[in-house]
């Protein structure tokens, strides 16, 4: 019983980590009705950004603070996401309005090869650390309740808590305020949102602004357990079935997703895998997501998809 | 006609929109008075839309002035034109179709909404009145309209003559001084053309609102405008009341055909 908690708790918190790269998904397709291609070029940049203004701000303050090197580091990366927001809508977004999701989509693409490009022109390609001071070592838990307790990895247990938290802030903005609402809207219909009188310039700032500020997050925690470096930017593959069990456009779906994403591809590795020669986890969350698609294409707490003929 | 007609409100002065070599408008002119119905038709392809996308800045003339309340309006964009109380409503229906028809008629309201965003997050203080404030709003709009029914309905399923009233309602929670509609009645039913020209008469008789509208239905723009200006190939061949119009030669060659 003990083992199986432990591997539960473990993929929760594993599933929280795939869920905070899905949220960035979420975000920008619920304001824009974009699949956003560049999410994981969005997530390496700002953790080189992170890791490499940590480094610096570090050796200037000659390495006596730790937290503050790292609250500087924090601000300047979420600075340098801000530009990236508004960079994307005015060369590329802006002269986009009013046209096919598939322009859009192929225009997310072509972000990500730049984003990837050009984080590695300004920050360097080498593999660097983001040590924001979390805990690494590993915690017993009610010992008194089983036989030796439950192991519990305590950066896993306060990323999963970051995760968390974020994903409350972002539900709420979605659905209790008005620029939230504007949001929606946008995603909806470009030219009525704009005949309410809602600047869709900005919108997509303030969007691409949080999908980056999410992006960071993801990969300063990503970034933290597997270091910085270029394959940081395919954690977004690893998030794809988590939007599609979750649904492209809901906040709380993004984190069930992710949950139940990173429960099953444990537990099955452990349970499962011994009779089929393990090497279950690499694939189990591709073939759930195929089995979604097959049943409920809209996910778990997508929007019905439906169309008037 | 017993109607208080106000001052000019909207002048539009020799206005001129090409795309490439097309001509899509030629040197048009014409005012919009406070509180009238005013009509423009003209055959497809006349420039109607056009010339309502002009007036909310969608599109910008290369020639023309657009004075609005007496001032010359500069270069604009929709959003703006929503700003200076200009709404319009859409020929292909173009709502926010995953919402409900209550948030849709809501972001009508956005605009209004001043309060700060982290008191909204929080639903506390002035942000709660204020939203209050604004559902009681479109509770009346919604009210007005004869939608109670559907309020919580997502739009995407409503029939089409609902979503044409949903549209009209969104466009109405703006208070807006002018109205553009875009066809109000294209593809309706007999029933539902009625219902639609009650909702225009009321409103422009219970909130004072100056309405623009382009309609194909002739009977329909007789019986709702004060003045119809009428475009053909983007030319205006006709501008005046609606008897003065439908008499006119050249109107009753170009749009309404001979032997009418």
């Amino acid at each position: 019983m003990a083992f199986f908690l432990e591997t539960l708790i473990g993929g929760l918190m594993a599933g929280m980590l795939y869920s905070l790269v899905a949220l960035g998904f979420v975000l920008i397709y619920k304001a824009s009705g974009v699949f956003n291609f560049a999410q994981g070029a969005m997530v390496l940049f700002a953790a080189l950004a992170m890791a490499r203004f940590s480094e610096w701000t570090n050796a200037a303050l000659g390495g006596d603070s730790l937290i503050l090197a790292n609250v500087i580091a924090f601000v300047g990366a979420g600075v340098v996401m801000f530009i990236v927001a508004w960079l994307i809508e005015r060369l590329a977004l802006r002269n986009l309005v009013n046209q096919e999701g598939a322009t859009l989509l192929m225009a997310t693409l072509g972000i990500a090869y730049v984003l990837e490009g050009v984080g590695q022109t300004l920050f360097g390609s080498e593999i660097y650390k983001i040590d924001v001071g979390m805990p690494k070592d590993p915690v017993m838990m009610l010992e008194n309740v089983f036989e030796g307790g439950i192991l519990i990895n305590k950066e896993d247990f306060y990323a999963a808590l970051i995760a968390a938290v974020l994903v409350a802030l972002l539900w709420v903005f979605f659905q209790k305020t008005s620029t939230g609402r504007a949001l929606r809207a946008v995603a909806d219909d470009h030219q009525a949102a704009l005949s309410v009188g809602i600047p869709l310039n900005r919108i997509w700032v303030i969007v691409w602004c949080v999908a980056g500020v999410a992006a960071l997050v993801a990969g300063i925690i990503w970034g933290s357990k597997l270091g910085v470096q270029f394959s940081l930017a395919t954690v977004a593959l690893r998030a794809l079935p988590v939007v599609i069990l979750g649904g492209l456009t809901s906040v709380p779906g993004a984190i069930l997703g992710g949950l139940i994403i990173g429960v099953g591809e444990k537990l099955s590795e452990v349970y499962i895998g011994p009779y089929v020669g393990g090497g279950i986890e690499i694939w189990f969350a591709y073939m759930l997501a195929l089995i979604f698609l097959l049943f409920r294409p809209q996910g778990l707490f997508g929007e019905k998809i439906i169309d008037r003929v | 006609m017993s109607k208080k007609i106000g001052d000019v409100i909207l002048d539009l002065q020799n206005i001129s929109l090409r795309f490439g070599g097309v001509k899509a408008l030629i040197d048009i002119s014409f005012d919009v008075r406070e509180h009238e119905i005013r009509a423009i038709i003209g055959p497809n392809g006349a420039g109607k839309s056009s010339m309502l996308n002009v007036i909310n800045g969608v599109y910008h003339p290369q020639e023309g002035k657009i004075l609005f309340r007496g001032e010359e309006r500069k270069r604009m964009h929709p959003h703006m034109a929503a700003a200076q109380g200009i709404s319009r409503t859409f020929q292909n229906i173009a709502l926010f179709k995953g919402m409900s028809v209550l948030d849709n008629i809501m972001t009508g309201r956005n605009l209004k909404m001043k309060s700060n965003l982290l008191l909204q997050a929080i639903w506390w203080g002035p942000a709660r009145n204020e939203e209050l404030e604004h559902r009681a709003k479109v509770e009346e709009i919604i009210d007005f309209l004869e939608i109670q029914h559907i309020r919580k309905t997502p739009v995407g399923r409503l029939p089409y003559g609902l979503q044409k009233r949903v549209d009209l309602g969104r466009a109405l929670a703006m208070e807006p001084q002018i109205l553009l509609l875009d066809e109000p009645m294209a593809g309706m039913n007999v029933e539902e053309k009625q219902d639609m020209c009650r909702f225009i008469l009321d409103v422009n008789d219970q909130f004072g609102t100056t309405i623009v509208l382009i309609e194909h239905d002739m009977s329909v723009v007789m019986d709702l405008s004060d003045r119809v200006v009428v475009l053909d190939y983007g030319q205006k061949i006709g501008d005046g009341d609606p008897d003065e119009v439908r008499s006119s030669p050249e109107v009753i060659k170009a749009y309404l055909g001979v032997g009418h």
